[in-house]
């Protein structure tokens, strides 16, 4: 562990600098340059918002910043989660060359990604002034979620990575597992109205990512608290995957360009 | 007495039972492929004095640039050790880390880090690497937009003026045009004679070994050959081919 936190310390420059290179380069040749930043979750959520609220119509209090809090919280999980398994096979010209610690790609795809969620959340509160949200202390506890659910998403993305480079096949397995993991994490419903008795229970609690999102929902929108018990289990989860993600990168990282 | 920049003892790698495999062929032929095993180093032991510079000749496959990447921490030793007593180390190549949409300014930036520097010793460096690569006002352009040449003579400028106490050389001696490669085999020549460096040369080029080598390593399907005086292994070597 005292290596992976002297690595961090010594790239860490080298982690924002890529990041901010990577999303300055996704909008250099465009016109309207960063301000897609803000201009496509907007957009998005715009679109998403009028689709449920028309077509749909959920019944759910606070329906936009539901929705966007649900896909900003998605969207970081499955970006994370699909660039992870291939993260080393696609930076090869990196890798062959030059000797990087392999957690360190994932932590410059987390500070992208965590800028983009930045944006978006940016944006949640901006909706819970324009659909106004009642004041309550409750709005702090989304920052232990939130650690929590980066903590988790860290853990499960090196381990992903590792057997990324020796199973070929886990970049298909793992589109299939997210498609079936989106619709079971209640993004555009929420769940707990839509499935009653124990699957209901089962899915908002079991399934971290819709733990995560309805505790954020609640602390954020509705002046509620986190599922604490879940919120518990699945940090020390988070904790343990992130434990062995490294310990498994650490074992066997030099070994990755053999394969590759 | 000699200070020893790289101790190397029974160092063995092997490509075996790393291929990458599929579902499909775990399913239908078995969980691994066992004929895919290649035994690329076997057993090297080896000292280089700091400030030496060690030429590394063989036919392909001989285990030279598994060696290189194996003292540079890209490969893992499956036995043995590699002892560099805390030196930074670096292979030389071409364009590490390049964000094409970027900037050549930014990129000297991204691969300096990438390769271990602190930023502001990079911008210390800064206003050297761009003058050497005699790119001028395209520095601030994107290196999308770069000819070939111009891309190598950034590259080139970076890995050559970012310097690490031992740099290993796999077939990078020049690049660019004539006028460029003359100006980047004297400044590799500069880099190479600092007698406190250490550099490891892979090279199928004789003369360019003869002219740089201060020790030579020959080495036969991933076992020594021969190590000693430059002229007397580069001589066997010649006789042997």
């Amino acid at each position: 562990m005292n290596k992976f936190l002297a690595d961090v310390k010594k790239y860490k420059s080298y982690m924002f600098y890529a990041a901010k290179s990577e999303l300055k380069s996704e909008v250099a040749n465009s016109f309207l340059n960063w301000l897609w930043w803000i201009l496509e979750p907007l957009c998005f959520m715009g679109i998403y918002a009028f689709v449920f609220f028309f077509f749909f119509k959920g019944g759910v209090k606070h329906l936009t910043a539901f929705i966007f809090i649900g896909i900003t919280m998605w969207e970081f999980f499955n970006k994370m989660l699909k660039c992870s398994v291939k993260l080393v096979r696609s930076n090869k010209a990196i890798v062959s060359k030059v000797y990087v610690p392999k957690y360190v790609l994932v932590l410059e795809k987390m500070a992208l990604n965590g800028f983009k969620t930045l944006i978006n959340f940016a944006i949640v509160i901006l909706l819970m002034f324009i659909d106004p949200v009642t004041p309550s202390l409750h709005i702090l506890w989304a920052i232990p979620v939130m650690a929590s659910f980066i903590i988790f998403t860290f853990g499960v993305c090196c381990i992903f990575l590792h057997f990324g480079v020796f199973i070929e096949d886990l970049v298909n397995i793992t589109d299939i597992s997210l498609r079936l993991l989106f619709y079971a994490t209640g993004i555009f419903y929420n769940i707990a109205d839509r499935i009653t008795g124990i699957l209901g229970y089962v899915l908002v609690r079991v399934n971290p990512i819709a733990m995560y999102i309805s505790s954020m929902r609640n602390c954020l929108l509705y002046g509620g608290a986190p599922y604490w018990k879940w919120l518990i289990v699945w940090t020390l989860a988070g904790i343990l995957l992130s434990y062995m993600g490294i310990r498994l990168i650490q074992k066997n990282e030099n070994s990755y360009v053999k394969v590759i | 007495m000699k200070n020893i920049a790289i101790r190397i003892e029974n160092l063995h790698v092997r490509y075996k039972d790393l291929a990458a495999y599929s579902v499909k062929r775990m399913l239908f032929k078995g969980a691994r492929n066992k004929n895919k095993s290649f035994h690329a180093l076997k057993g090297i032991s080896l000292d280089v004095n700091q400030g030496e510079i060690l030429g590394i000749i063989g036919k392909n496959g001989s285990g030279k640039s598994t060696l290189l990447n194996t003292v540079g921490g890209i490969f893992a030793a499956d036995e043995g050790k590699i002892d560099l007593g805390g030196r930074s180390v670096s292979l030389l190549s071409i364009g590490v880390g390049f964000q094409k949409n970027m900037s050549g300014r930014e990129n000297i930036i991204l691969s300096g880090l990438l390769l271990g520097f602190s930023e502001s010793f990079i911008r210390e460096k800064m206003e050297e690497i761009i003058e050497f690569s005699e790119l001028g006002t395209f520095i601030d352009k994107p290196v999308k937009t770069y000819s070939k040449g111009m891309y190598s003579k950034l590259a080139f400028s970076i890995t050559a003026f970012l310097e690490t106490d031992i740099i290993l050389i796999d077939e990078v001696l020049s690049v660019g045009d004539e006028h460029f490669k003359k100006k980047s085999s004297a400044k590799m020549k500069e880099l190479i004679s600092d007698e406190n460096r250490t550099v490891l040369i892979v090279s199928h080029s004789i003369s360019t070994l003869r002219k740089l080598c201060t020790k030579m390593l020959w080495l036969h399907d991933g076992e020594i050959k021969m190590i000693g005086d430059t002229n007397e292994v580069l001589t066997a070597y010649e006789q042997a081919n």
